[in-house]
């Protein structure tokens, strides 16, 4: 080159000069682009550890690269929590880091459950990622979380420019994702909508600019009215199932349900250095299709989860009985979330006993539904409202008990006459006094009673809780004979 | 927080999932979405799963399956 250049006439020099110039700073302002470009993002969101349709994605997306065109998968967040086998990897959701490695994932947004296994677990599984994660509304303190950013530019074979921002949504009481706030402490986050518009300023960066949330479909539908500046949003969240892509505003708003049932395809055709045409659908992941050999052998792996026969617990004898077992489950949601007072109905204990040496298979065989731990501030009167609704379904007694006992007494075609509360010590509940009551979401939605606090699940299964309380090492000796819920038959008075 | 299903108003816990407010708004309605036999759509006809994270305000009604919006 340098001998080129000396060879030039002066006033040639000169003219390329100035036309490498111009075309610099025109590059500057509008990336140069060839005439027409196609570009298909493969996108998931939700997946919540359901791992088995990984073999078939990874075939889709090879299939479609073979195709010649420029292929990137994104992640609208939310990849743990919903699949124990997963879950209870070690290091937690280990087969989701691998799977999403292997498939070659170019952009993680991260959703709020994202964080469940904690800030430093996610930071883990960002240092090993092959990808970037992405989130404009998530402020962390400078150089401590190098993988996660606000926005990332991506670029095609043929030098198209993707710009992409994530956003997670906050709750509107606590301004935090829904997860344990333990799990995010260090960590701020602001409102979505309001960071979006600070995004704008990336229409200039890139030929297409995506918004890759994790906010809900109702969010992106205000995300799209507000935000005009953008080609498409992928999001997650609400685990809708959005098919066909649909265009509000001009934006195109994709979501693939939840699950890994679907994997949704977006495809773009830019011409001219913009966007002119773009459409989006779901791929039902649904029946026989074919599958990459690799990754089939990775979740048949994965799926055999090791950690499964640990045993976390070791009791002289077996648990035996619901009394036992609902005291145990009851004593871990108290304990572990540090309540007053924890009920479990007995439908959702579903051994009969649990063996000497526990392993966490057994825990979940026990406890299988993925109930939450919801949170009430109850008085007195509303705890014996739930105990009457529970006797009511039935007709007798239902829920266990942790932090008090208590005794229905009815008459003897199950009429509850008297429902009498007791501490450990066996003085009366305080009438006067609020408690912290845990309950599972099974409960709090399936059971009629009156409460003041509308509740709040704490982002944490029972199963969770029992299998922490027992990794704590409890004596599990006080479970042999134990019981806490008592039913008597008043006597009627003889009629006249 | 309150949703609405079959435009019912249901108050139920924050941080409640899809299947916890139908279950609140009717146990059995919600064990047909559970057996497939029934499926659950926002206020602009798109199918939700049943762990579907809840906002304050949101709407859904319970369809049978024939009635699901399906790709034209």
């Amino acid at each position: 080159m340098k001998n080129m250049i000396r060879l030039m006439p002066r006033t040639r020099l000169l003219v390329l000069m100035l036309l490498v110039g111009f075309g610099f700073f025109a590059c500057a302002s509008v990336p140069p682009v060839p005439a027409e470009t196609r570009i298909v993002i493969f996108h998931s969101n939700d997946i919540h550890g359901k791992i088995d349709n990984f073999a078939k994605v990874a075939a889709i997306i090879e299939a479609e690269k073979k195709s010649g065109v420029d292929v990137f998968y994104f992640c609208a967040g939310d990849n743990f929590t919903g699949n124990p086998v997963i879950d209870q990897y070690d290091p937690p959701g280990e087969p989701m880091l691998e799977l999403l490695n292997r498939l070659g994932l170019d952009l993680l947004c991260p959703g709020n459950h994202e964080f469940d296994f904690g800030l430093d677990n996610l930071k883990k599984f960002a240092a090993r990622a092959r990808f970037p994660l992405v989130s404009a509304n998530i402020e962390v303190p400078p150089g401590s979380f190098p993988q996660l950013r606000p926005s990332v530019l991506l670029k095609t074979r043929s030098g198209v420019k993707i710009a992409v921002f994530g956003l997670i949504q906050i709750e509107a009481g606590n301004g935090l994702p829904s997860t344990h706030p333990d799990k995010v402490k260090g960590l701020r986050f602001s409102e979505p909508l309001a960071k979006a518009l600070e995004m704008k300023k990336l229409r200039t960066a890139g030929n297409v600019l995506i918004g890759l949330t994790h906010i809900g479909y109702d969010q992106d539908l205000l995300l799209a009215q507000q935000m005009p500046e953008l080609d498409a949003i992928i999001g997650g969240h609400s685990h809708t199932r959005v098919d066909p892509a649909e265009n509000v505003n001009g934006v195109l708003i994709a979501q693939a349900g939840s699950d890994n049932k679907f994997l949704g395809r977006v495809e773009l055709l830019v011409r001219g250095g913009r966007v002119v045409e773009k459409k989006g659908v779901l791929i039902d992941l649904k029946g026989p299709m074919a599958e990459d050999a690799v990754v089939k052998g990775m979740i048949a792996r994965f799926n055999q989860n090791p950690a499964f026969a640990k045993v976390i617990a070791e009791a002289l004898l077996e648990i035996t009985g619901k009394d036992a077992l609902g005291s145990l489950m009851t004593d871990a949601m108290r304990q572990v979330h540090g309540l007053d007072i924890a009920f479990q109905n007995e439908g959702g204990i579903r051994l009969n006993h649990l063996p000497a040496k526990i392993t966490i298979k057994d825990i979940y065989t026990l406890d299988p539904f993925g109930n939450q731990v919801v949170q009430f501030a109850m008085t007195a009167a509303e705890i014996r409202g739930l105990i009457e609704s529970s006797f009511a379904k039935g007709g007798e007694l239902d829920l266990q008990v942790s932090g008090i006992s208590y005794v229905v007494r009815s008459d003897s075609a199950k009429h509850i006459k008297e429902i009498l509360l007791r501490n450990p010590d066996g003085t009366p509940l305080a009438e006067d006094k609020k408690f912290q009551v845990g309950i599972s979401s099974y409960v709090a939605s399936a059971y009629k009673f009156a409460h003041q606090d509308p509740g709040r699940s704490l982002q944490s299964t029972t199963a969770d809780a029992l299998i922490r309380y027992l990794q704590s090492g409890v004596d599990l000796s006080i479970y042999r004979d134990i019981q806490r819920a008592f039913w008597e038959q008043i006597a009627e008075a003889p009629q006249t | 927080m309150q949703i609405k299903v079959n435009d019912q108003a249901i108050e139920i816990f924050s941080g409640a999932c899809v299947k916890d407010v139908l279950r609140k708004y009717s146990s059995s309605e919600c064990k047909l979405v559970q057996k497939n036999e029934k499926k659950v759509c926002d206020r602009h006809g798109h199918e939700v799963g049943l762990d579907g994270e809840l906002s304050g305000g949101e709407e859904f009604f319970i369809k049978s399956v024939e009635l699901v919006k399906v790709k034209p």
